[in-house]
């Protein structure tokens, strides 16, 4: 199914869900305020219903204000996001009765930078970007080009392994497949060309890359796996890190987020995203992802009968100091 | 109007032979950008593509005069009690080279602040110190609204050299005493032409139609205040903010800051660094916190800009640079909360 047709199915399922009392609000996309981007529109009013959109460019994980929302909620989801619920359910920060899930079958999310960096121009100097199946169209100046299409997609939608949502109630369109090994391949270049450096050489990398780090947090809160009511760095008697914007700390910083967040995080690159400073944070997050399941056979958010990962002990895990 | 008598015009080519005779008084600052992010870096002697690519940087200007963390003194503690040091500074002679006409507009605003009942003297020795040479833009993004906010991009008000694109050369204009030394000493500059001013006065008007996003101005304290207290307004507004730093920090007029002591035995550091209301510790006190919500939070932000900044220093403190708008991860437009706002206003006002 077209984008089109399942915004309109969205649009008559969440007018009814409201209509019929079955949730309180819907958390879904409506178009943002500038060319190309969408934003979140979370709303209880039915009449802003018909302005909820889907289309390639419905980047943000909405799974991230569930945790703080009272009530009950229609929220729309990709693969990805589906995945972050799932872990949040595994967590009991979300009941399963409260949330009613809008699946969208994803076939990736278009990344305005790798645009930009492909044609050479800013966002808002592009005239068009269309989608048609695998390919894109972009136009800028009246000039046509076609690019495949995985040229301008997500890092992490490359390698997506769930872009349908396992966990819904009501699937918008049809089922879309998993990554191919060209695209997973793809979509790791960035992690392995980090990999394979020396180790002296990747830490110069990663002090220049936190030396750029303004702690806004940006990418602590876009993230759905990072719950907590009070952040670890947020301790101020004593403080565990200065909210100094010193690169030591910002790596500390980062990298406990990362620890916290093991098991939990779906690879849906929000916070890589949000970086206004562009960070690779997901060379750092999609490491962890690999390595938690190398090491214990474990994804975040596939199973949600599943005891939550940091919470989980087996006798059979690498680790045995515990027993 | 600046007399034209004033103007002088310096070819392109000319700019790095311009910016090495600056270098030899001056530390010049010049856009930068790699792989990784736009801002304000050394000038390297050598490269100006900055010319060809630069619309604005990332990391506002702000940050040369208010860094995101600097140390105010360092300590020693002895048996006859503590010993400050003050950190060596070589940042009071820097010429920031581009300018945007916003930008330079936002330190106009920060000085308020710090020279008003204390004068900190962190930022005023860099400031005081620091030359200004704006570069009007030829180029706006599609989130910027500097003309709704008594400014354009092309306004020299706030900078000591302003320069407008007219082609092959710059149209230079020394605003002030420290602009017209920086040209007297150079011979680079040539004589306008009518020709070239006309071409100025065409791009200035050319670049100020660019500006598509507006926002009404017209007695928005008024409004935002009589919006103040509708809760479910602001919940509505601030439904889909994340709470995150980025439209405080990127700010270029937003100045609020933490401080923060670092003890190792008997000696440390005092830094100050950026800090945000849009963090719920920034209000946290020992019993309570009066900004909990996320909504109360965010009216602060925009009450601040709009409604408290004019109550003290009679200007707006929002040059429209439109940062908050581009680089937020929700895509929370501050234009639109103000639309909402003075529609509500408006609503109010017929009832």
């Amino acid at each position: 199914m077209k984008d089109g047709g399942m915004q309109q199915k969205l649009r008559s399922e969440a007018k009814a869900l409201l209509e019929q009392g079955k949730v309180d609000y819907i958390i879904g996309f409506e178009a943002g305020s500038l060319k190309f981007t969408t934003t979140p529109l979370i709303t209880s009013d039915k009449d802003d219903i018909d302005r909820l959109v889907i289309n390639p460019f419905i980047v943000n994980n909405l799974s991230v204000y569930l945790s703080e929302l009272k009530g009950r909620a229609g929220i729309v989801v990709k693969g990805c996001d589906s995945r972050s619920i799932v872990s949040l359910l595994q967590d009991n920060k979300v009941a399963r009765e409260n949330v009613v899930i809008l699946g969208v079958p994803c076939s990736g999310i278009i990344d305005l930078g790798k645009v930009e960096k492909l044609v050479g121009k800013d966002r808002d100097e592009i005239d068009d970007i269309i989608q048609d199946r695998d390919r894109v169209v972009i136009t800028v100046d009246e000039n046509r080009r076609e690019f495949p299409i995985r040229e301008v997609l997500f890092d992490n939608c490359l390698g997506c392994e769930l872009p349908t949502p396992q966990e819904y109630d009501i699937l918008l369109g049809e089922l879309t497949s998993a990554a191919s090994d060209e695209d997973k391949i793809a979509s790791q270049k960035k992690i392995n060309s980090l990999k394979n450096i020396p180790p002296e050489q990747r830490w110069e990398f990663w002090r220049s890359e936190f030396d750029r780090c303004i702690r806004c947090y940006a990418c602590r809160n876009i993230c759905p796996a990072c719950f907590c009511d009070r952040c670890f760095v947020e301790e101020t008697e004593p403080p565990w890190v200065l909210p100094v914007p010193r690169w030591q700390d910002n790596l500390v910083f980062q990298v406990i987020r990362n620890m916290h967040v093991a098991g939990r995080c779906t690879d849906c690159g929000e916070c890589e995203r949000a970086c206004p400073v562009n960070i690779p944070l997901r060379s750092l997050t999609r490491e962890m992802y690999d390595m938690v399941d190398e090491l214990f056979h474990y994804k975040a958010g596939m199973d949600k009968e599943a005891s939550s990962f940091l919470a989980a002990y087996e006798a059979t895990d690498v680790e045995d100091f515990i027993r | 109007m600046k007399k034209v008598t004033d103007s002088k015009k310096i070819s392109k080519k000319n700019i790095a032979k311009l910016l090495d005779e600056w270098r030899q008084e001056f530390t010049v600052l010049v856009p930068w950008r790699d792989e990784t992010v736009a801002k304000w870096a050394r000038w390297d002697g050598k490269d100006t593509s900055f010319l060809d690519w630069y619309r604005n940087t990332v990391v506002p200007p702000k940050a040369i005069f208010f860094p995101p963390m600097e140390e105010m003194f360092s300590f020693q503690k002895d048996r006859e009690g503590y010993h400050l040091e003050l950190p060596a500074s070589d940042e009071s002679k820097q010429l920031i080279f581009g300018i945007r006409p916003c930008d330079a507009k936002a330190l106009a605003v920060l000085n308020m602040t710090f020279s008003d009942a204390y004068e900190d003297p962190y930022y005023l020795a860099k400031r005081n110190g620091g030359v200004l040479v704006g570069l009007g833009c030829t180029n706006p993004y599609d989130s910027c609204f500097c003309t709704s906010l008594d400014s354009s991009p092309t306004d020299s008000a706030n900078v000591d050299l302003m320069l407008t694109d007219i082609g092959d050369d710059f149209l230079v204009e020394a605003i002030t005493d420290k602009g017209k030394a920086l040209m007297a000493k150079t011979s680079l500059a040539e004589a306008v032409t009518r020709a070239d001013e006309a071409r100025a006065k065409d791009v200035k008007e050319t670049t100020y139609a660019k500006v598509t996003k507006k926002i009404d101005t017209e007695g928005i304290k008024e409004k935002l205040l009589s919006g103040f207290d509708n809760k479910d307004l602001w919940e509505k507004i601030a439904a889909k903010c994340i709470s995150c730093g980025i439209c405080t920090f990127l700010c270029p007029t937003c100045y609020c800051f933490d401080i923060n002591d670092e003890l190792v035995k008997n000696q440390g550091e005092r830094f100050r660094s950026w800090d945000s209301c849009a963090f719920p510790l920034y209000t946290k006190m020992p019993m309570e916190n009066p900004r909990v919500e996320k909504w109360r939070r965010l009216r602060q932000k925009v009450c601040h800009k709009y409604v408290f900044y004019p109550m003290n220093f009679d200007v707006i403190a929002c040059t429209g640079c439109g940062r908050c708008i581009r680089l937020c991860p929700v895509n929370w437009d501050i234009t639109q909360t103000l639309d909402n706002l003075s529609a509500e206003a408006q609503v109010k006002m017929e009832k």
